[in-house]
């Protein structure tokens, strides 16, 4: 297995030197004196940078790209594919862009005759492997080979041997591996260990028999395994779902956001003739840099099964038919107009845009009723929700690189927000972060201080009895996350005290400045955030003890209320994309967009507005959500004063006006007062250990309607109970 | 005061165009009415239109009741010559079936405005 | 002069060789003719069979067709697809021997009851589309099985 000698001296670092101030040998928080930059020349331009940048980098600053293949901004340097030579003035070989340092008053010769002559020797023997498959590979006009040897490649071969040819690897049912492809570059081979964290690629093999792959055939099980594809430059790695489906060149491009969790990842998708071929990430270095989990990836095709897109009614039998919009709205109106105040409920589930929740909150509020709840429960004792600090992963996401000291309390970031789990884990690997864990034994893909999952560790932490209490001490800047599944339990409140006084405590002994967050809540679902912005009752129990007698489930898939829970009677409206628990137990349903299909407003778990828009029209006779209220409050009698979009987001912006400053993060304080109410909860922590719902990959995959419908994500599931080989298919080529 | 007195001698001094006033001028609108009166069943035949000549002709008195209010005889006169423009092109058969048709609008169904029945209509109207 | 008598002896066969004024006449509405012949053969079906040589080649046989077929009522809406496959090459002169004197052999693709063309009919043919669905729509349970 490679082991590249940089890696290996940080891992080793982050391992035995738990405890130390952090060294200064990390360029990210260093700031040194302006004085000692160092001059240099890129074609005769001249660049002060500092010391230790690399020639590429100091290339990339003056506006020249330098062709590579190996290097990636975000991985360590491996500098082994070559492509990236340059002349030096006066040095007598062209080196390495991407891994020599600058030197004072170096010339860069970035277009001389020797330097394109080196890049077209490097391109040549690259080529005299790579298969002439550029018609049938699905990389094709995404290709860095295909567009560097265009740029810098020679125009004839004076190639006559014969190709290498590479065995292909079975690496799951997400990836598929062209191995003769590739070109050794490393980037996966970095990317597993570094970002993913699972050392299962790696490679095998000297000079022309060098192979990538997993050395023994296993499944390279990862939850952010999908982004290899996006880093190989060629086609080797390419997506097992997406191929043979399209070119690059054919897709509409739209930007939206991910709603699979409560991370709120930016995302690219790729729709052809109305129909979602592919999603992509897309760059936001405050949410996921440049990663997405493979939820967020491939369960696309979750949108095309199991689609609710025609408006259902009840028959006399009680069989479920399809029927016009006219139909289905008047028996809603109907409905909604013989019931007065708390005799309706409504649920909202966690996919719902903002738009939907503000539209159901003013329909429900014009009829007297104030039974708003999510699916997703969370403790309203003390400040409970009122208190937007409460809720919040106040210190973001991308906060977390300037922590030392990071406490996880019943949480499983690695599966419930992939890519916060990832930045954890590069400020661990770079930063020296030191990660305490308070709940079950997971793996988090780097190592942890793993406190005990008892509830009695966290009553100690609090009080100051325990040894960790020490360590938390010395923390400068200290983070405590708090995960939403442990806040669900029946002594949530009491969790929620307690991590909040360990925030308050760890907040007085690190003596950090004023603006710095402890206290996070760490959500799973998409809508939670904004739901709670609005004033929703988080949790059902106002249903449960009070059954309404028309209850509105918008996409309220989770189960939390099944029919038992209602009377006989009661009229139950289902309003949402997928036919998944909620519709079958609905009276009427009414079909709506899903978050490719519609504009609207999610809120992430830090608080940031995004919106996701119209990639594709949506099926059938499907609507967007807040459009259907709209229409069923116009027949009900109670009119919402809203006809388009921008008007819904006035409305908004009224409520709460953060929700419509898109790609901002609202902060939220008072954390003093909330600590302060939460001492006057008294209720006691329970026994039961601190388990989140997700343990293994293998539960990390079918979360929502959307991924339980995908016939990817379900062959993933398969992948990993019972190996590879399971939902392997025939290749065609 | 002087530009006010440019205006007044300017009205006075205005060219007709073929109109001295408007007795003539609602005489040149009769005689083009009753040319395209005449003109409508042979158009209906040499067009193969599916139409009868009493649609035909409701349609060109319906042409000439949209100008009805219009009392100044150059407006009138400038109306009558873009008449006569048209009725020239449909004796020569310089126009074919369907600029005929296009007087017609009546296939169009209008787009609904209201929220309901754009919602009733489609996805986006 | 026989050529004469002739011709109007044709012409009163004509006139009274359909059975009276009513056959007369609605053998014209049927058929807009009112040519006699020679009757060559009944299919079961009942459609009646002619020939005439005197005709010129192409109009010397022809088919009075049967008032009912298949359950359908053909006194005025008829179609060439009513006469069967042994008359049709008979009526279109691809063989002479007319099926009464030479039954067609028995053939395993020949239909035992001969089917009338469905086209503009509600049991036409209608093509459907062969393509891979986009959207998979999400069918309810039935209500037994819940």
């Amino acid at each position: 297995m490679l082991r590249l000698p940089t890696l290996s001296r940080a891992l080793a670092g982050a391992a035995h030197s738990k405890g130390s101030i952090p060294t200064s040998n990390n360029v990210r928080t260093s700031v040194r004196a302006l004085s000692n930059l160092v001059e240099v020349f890129v074609d005769g331009m001249p660049i002060s940078v500092e010391p230790g940048t690399t020639v590429l980098q100091a290339c990339e600053k003056v506006g020249v790209q330098i062709p590579r293949f190996c290097y990636h901004d975000r991985l360590s340097v491996a500098g082994n594919c070559r492509m990236c030579l340059v002349e030096i003035e006066k040095a007598p070989k062209p080196v390495a862009a991407c891994a020599m340092p600058v030197m004072k008053g170096w010339n860069i010769l970035t277009n001389s005759e020797k330097t394109r002559k080196a890049r077209e020797g490097v391109m040549e023997f690259l080529l005299a492997n790579h298969p002439l498959d550029c018609p049938i590979c699905d990389q094709g006009g995404e290709c860095d080979l295909q567009d560097q040897s265009m740029m810098f490649g020679s125009d004839r071969s004076r190639f006559a041997e014969g190709k290498r040819a590479v065995e292909d690897k079975n690496i799951g049912p997400l990836i598929k591996t062209i191995m003769t492809r590739c070109i050794q570059c490393t980037r996966c081979v970095r990317f597993a260990s570094e970002v993913a964290g699972v050392e299962d690629l790696g490679t095998t093999g000297r000079g022309n028999d060098m192979q990538i792959g997993t050395y023994v055939e296993k499944m390279f099980l990862s939850e952010m395994s999908g982004n290899v594809i996006d880093l190989c430059p060629v086609g080797a790695l390419t997506s097992k779902p997406y191929a043979f489906t399209s070119r690059p060149w054919e897709t509409r491009k739209t930007e939206s956001i991910d709603v699979m969790d409560a991370v709120g990842s930016n995302i690219v998708v790729s729709t052809r003739g109305g129909e979602v071929m592919r999603i992509l990430p897309r760059l936001n270095e405050d949410v996921n840099e440049e990663w997405i989990s493979d939820k967020t990836r491939f369960s696309y095709d979750g949108l095309k099964r199991q689609r609710l897109t025609q408006p259902m009614v009840k028959d006399a039998s009680g069989q479920l038919v399809n029927t016009s919009w006219e139909d289905v709205l008047t028996r809603v109106a109907g409905a909604l107009q013989g019931v007065q105040g708390s005799e309706v409920g409504a649920i909202a589930g966690g996919m719902v845009d903002a738009e939907a929740l503000v539209s159901l909150k003013d329909l429900l509020n014009r009829l007297d009723s104030e039974t708003l709840c999510t699916e997703e429960i969370f403790p309203m004792s003390g400040a409970g929700t009122d208190l937007r600090s409460n809720y919040l992963l106040n210190s973001r996401i991308a906060g977390i690189e300037e922590c030392d000291h990071l406490l996880l309390v019943g949480t499983n970031p690695r599966y419930e927000a992939p890519l916060f789990n990832t930045r954890i884990r590069k400020s661990w690997l770079h930063n020296e972060l030191q990660v305490a864990l308070v709940g079950h034994n997971v793996d988090l893909s780097y190592s942890y201080n793993h406190l005990g999952e008892s509830t009695q560790v966290l009553q100690e932490i609090a009080a100051g009895t325990h040894p960790f209490c020490k360590v938390l001490s010395q923390a400068k800047t200290p983070v405590v996350v708090v995960g939403s599944s442990a806040l669900q339990r029946e002594d949530g409140a009491a969790i929620l005290k307690a991590v909040s006084a360990i925030s308050q405590n760890a907040r007085a002994s690190s003596g950090v400045e004023e603006g710095w967050k402890v206290l996070n809540v760490l959500h799973r679902v998409a809508s939670q955030v904004a739901a709670l912005d609005m004033g929703y009752k988080p949790g059902v129990d106002a249903i449960r003890k009070n059954p309404p007698k028309v209850l509105f489930l918008l996409g309220a898939d989770a189960g939390c209320i099944t029919k038992a829970d209602l009377p006989k009677d009661s009229f139950i409206i289902y309003q949402g994309h997928h036919g998944d628990v909620g519709a079958p137990m609905a009276d009427v349903i009414l079909p709506s967009a899903a978050y490719t299909e519609k504009y609207g407003t999610y809120v992430n778990t830090e608080g940031r507005a995004q919106q996701t828009r119209v990639a594709v029209t949506a099926p059938g006779m499907a609507r967007e959500d807040w459009k259907i209220l709209r229409a069923i409050s116009e027949l009900a009698g109670v009119t919402l004063p809203y006809d388009t979009l921008d008007e819904v987001r006035r409305r908004l912006a009224e409520v709460s006006p953060n929700l419509v400053r898109y790609d901002d993060v609202e902060e939220a304080n008072y954390f003093k007062q909330a600590n302060e109410l939460s001492k006057a909860v008294n209720q006691s922590l329970l026994g039961a250990p601190l388990v989140p719902p997700q343990l293994t990959l293998k539960e990390f995959y079918m979360t929502d309607s959307i991924s339980r419908a995908s016939q990817t994500m379900a062959k993933c599931v398969k992948a990993v109970t019972e190996g590879a080989e399971a939902v392997d298919e025939p290749s065609i080529c | 005061m002087a530009s006010s007195a440019a205006t007044r001698t300017a009205a006075k001094a205005v060219k007709p165009i073929f109109s001295s006033d408007l007795q003539e001028a609602r005489r040149r609108v009769r005689e083009l009415y009753r040319a395209w009166y005449r003109e409508v069943p042979s158009t209906v035949h040499v067009y193969q239109l599916d139409i009868s000549a009493s649609q035909c002709r409701d349609k060109v008195r319906e042409m000439f009741d949209k100008n009805k209010h219009v009392t100044d005889p150059r407006v009138m006169d400038m109306l009558v010559i873009k008449g006569k423009m048209e009725l020239e092109e449909t004796i020569n058969v310089w126009k074919q079936k369907t600029h005929i048709m296009r007087f017609f609008h009546e296939t169009e169904t209008p787009r609904p405005t209201d929220f309901l029945s754009k919602f009733y209509h489609g996805h986006d109207p | 002069m026989a050529a004469y008598t002739n011709i109007v002896r044709r012409a009163v066969g004509q006139l009274t060789g359909h059975g009276g004024i009513k056959g007369f006449f609605v053998q014209l509405f049927r058929a807009n003719d009112i040519k006699t012949g020679a009757l060559v053969g009944i299919d079961k079906y009942g459609n009646k069979y002619f020939q005439d040589n005197q005709y010129f080649f192409g109009r010397h046989r022809w088919v009075i067709y049967t008032t009912e077929m298949n359950g359908k009522r053909t006194v005025w809406d008829v179609d060439g697809s009513m006469v069967p496959a042994e008359w049709h090459r008979w009526l279109h002169c691809i063989t002479d021997d007319p099926p009464t004197t030479h039954p067609p052999e028995p053939k395993k693709f020949l239909a035992k009851v001969h089917q009338i063309n469905l086209s503009g009919t509600l049991n036409c043919y209608v093509p459907y589309s062969t393509t891979r669905r986009k959207i998979h729509e999400w069918v309810p349970p039935k209500v037994g099985e819940q």
